[in-house]
């Protein structure tokens, strides 16, 4: 059942939340929005991000780095603060299941990741615009949330409607009946117009960066080409994109003392620094760039479609904001189907 | 929730010195850890890293792995520290291991250079103990000088079983060597198997592995049927981490033994 909230009950049902969980929501810093925790006076109405927030959610989940074990093991650990995170858009939901695929739905488990999945309810929300760079479209995927939150908002006349999509989710309603009210089945007509007009948007801003085949093959069969160095001629291997990706999640298992005992960290790393994959004799697999740049597009677009059927990019563009080498995936994508001359082909070397 | 990036506890309980830059660490674990041979392990020194080594010894020994290692880097060369008695963590076992059911019935030619002689150890002595179970095993060793042959004292003894051979060969001359002299692929040459029929499973440098993959589809062996130790530097081994892959495989899971057919599919897999 889709209900109603006005922003004031919905900073009133986040000022409550702060009391037993840690609650992170858009935050105004001078001209844009930031996520950060709200503090529990926390002070009027919560903004509204129209669309992703700089800050991938891995920031908050799997965070830059992360105590991944102590040695010796230590009994007792206290659970992690239960978490709420409003904010959340469709493009980070789509990156919380590529996550969710490589840290808990296989035979190893990252226990960090599933815990803090685990004790987070997502607050998530239709987009009401988008950036240039957004590129959801390009993917195939929508501009608002259809899965794997608990609440989904959409702006409506007089606040937001409120869809559930979890029991716990359900529950939330439940617990602050008082703070929510029944929908008018109009607004909700009025949701779906919206929704399908700002999808229409995402994609006629990319309608310049035409492609029709899946990524999977635009980008296999570049396997051999020099069309890498071309894509990679102004990356200056700053990390920037890896970073802010909200699906990139190599990281460095590093190993530092604490005391008597010792911590295991798990750093970001970034599939573009040349000593990523450098083995102990000093072999680097990836010595060039341009390799290292044909691997990042090979693994985000064919080798995790292969491996867990979804692809690991999900059209946010944070990637294209973050570059200083003014290098654009979507750009890229494009000439990787189009470019396609066979005379261009390397002579292979092995 | 188990963690897998918490080693178990272990006990060094002898180190054996094999060559002067490789060391045997016999390992008395916690609890023991059933491996097949192939599988590898994360070997952890407290606040100072881990490396991953594919133990040496027999799985039918879970309790008590020994793991081989050559000094090569930051890690390694703190292992070469450690004396009886100390404690480390050991991690695993990560991987397929080798490709048993590939083996069994046919002729097995075992391709090793350096320190990758050392999980082959493993995969000798499960076919030693499996009588029959592959028709032939020929091992063909190489290593840069003569000090450098590691397990020496053992071939004797390999040699000594029905139905396998031993050849070593160094790369160049050495004062006191009457032995083969040669890179490893030298022993390759008009090798003395049923080449259409046989396997050949490899380790050791990769620029090696490249050579000796070329060489043994040369003589005439099947790319499927030459399985070589593609070792990258795995560091998680649950494929989360992100620095093995081969292609859209990492070899944390899916190898990080594959078959030459597998390794020619990637482009530049071999350098």
């Amino acid at each position: 059942m889709v209900r109603g909230i006005t922003p004031a009950a919905l900073a009133e049902l986040a000022r409550t939340l702060t009391a037993t969980h840690d609650v992170f929501a858009p935050r105004r810093c001078g001209d844009r929005l930031v996520l950060d925790r709200l503090a529990s006076a926390g002070a009027g109405e919560l903004p509204w991000n129209a669309y992703r927030l700089p800050e991938p959610l891995k920031a908050i989940w799997f965070q830059p780095g992360r105590i991944l074990a102590r040695w010796p093991r230590r009994d007792g650990e206290t659970a992690p603060r239960p978490r709420v995170l409003f904010g959340a858009k469709a493009c980070d939901l789509k990156a919380v299941a590529c996550l969710d695929r490589v840290l808990r739905d296989h035979e190893f488990k990252d226990p960090g990741w599933c815990a803090a999945r685990e004790s987070t309810l997502v607050v998530a929300g239709d987009c009401t615009d988008c950036a240039e760079s957004c590129f959801c479209s390009m993917l195939g995927d929508l501009p608002y949330p259809t899965g794997l939150f608990d609440l989904c908002l959409s702006p409506a006349e007089g606040g937001y409607l409120v869809e559930t999509g979890s029991e716990r989710g359900e529950r939330l309603v439940a617990d602050h009946a008082g703070l929510f009210s029944d929908a008018a089945p109009e607004s909700v007509e009025r949701r779906a117009d919206a929704r399908a007009e700002l999808a229409a948007r995402v994609r006629r801003q990319n309608e310049r960066f035409p492609v029709r085949d899946p990524f999977e093959k635009s980008v296999s069969k570049h396997d051999r080409t020099r069309i890498w160095a071309e894509l990679a001629a102004t990356c200056v291997e700053c990390n920037a994109c890896n970073m802010v990706c909200p699906t990139c999640h190599c990281f460095l298992l590093h190993d530092v003392r604490a005391g008597d005992a010792a911590l295991r960290l798990g750093l970001w790393d970034s599939c573009f620094s040349a000593g990523h994959a450098r083995m102990a004799g000093g072999l680097t697999p990836r010595l060039q760039l341009t390799e290292r740049f044909r691997n990042h597009y090979q693994h985000k677009f064919v080798a995790f479609p292969r491996n867990w059927g979804i692809t690991a990019c999900s059209g946010c563009g944070r990637c294209i904001e973050a570059c200083m080498g003014r290098i654009d995936k979507r750009e890229c994508l494009h000439k990787l189907e189009t470019r396609w001359i066979p005379s261009e082909v390397a002579q292979e070397i092995d | 929730m188990r963690n897998d990036f918490l080693p178990m506890p272990a006990l060094v309980e002898d180190v054996i010195v094999e060559t002067p830059t490789i060391r045997t660490f016999v390992l008395q674990l916690a609890e023991p850890m059933p491996f097949r041979a192939g599988q590898f392990v994360q070997l952890f020194l407290p606040g100072v890293g881990e490396a991953p080594f594919t133990p040496s010894s027999s799985p039918s020994e879970p309790g008590r792995i020994e793991v081989t290692v050559l000094a090569a880097g930051r890690v390694t060369a703190a292992l070469h520290e450690l004396a009886a008695g100390a404690e480390v963590g050991v991690r695993g076992p990560f991987g397929r291991g080798y490709p048993l059911h590939e083996l069994e019935g046919h002729e097995v030619v075992v391709v090793g250079g350096g320190v990758g002689l050392a999980p082959l150890r493993s995969l000798l002595y499960t076919l030693f103990e499996r009588p029959g179970f592959a028709r032939r095993v020929s091992i063909k060793y190489g290593a840069r000088a003569p000090q450098e042959l590691c397990f020496r004292s053992q071939y004797a003894d390999w040699a000594a079983r029905p139905d396998v051979d031993v050849t070593t060969t160094i790369d160049r001359p050495s004062a006191g060597w009457n032995g083969r002299v040669g890179l490893v692929t030298t022993l390759l040459d008009g090798v003395d198997v049923d080449v259409r029929d046989a396997c050949a499973v490899s380790c050791g440098p990769e620029i090696m592995l490249k050579f000796v993959a070329r060489k043994l589809v040369d003589v005439g062996f099947r790319a499927e049927h030459v399985f070589l130790s593609m070792n990258r530097n795995m560091s998680c081994g649950m494929g989360i981490c992100g620095r093995c892959n081969v292609g859209s495989r990492y070899l944390c899971k899916d190898g990080p033994d594959l078959s030459y057919a597998e390794v020619q599919a990637v482009p530049y897999a071999l350098g």
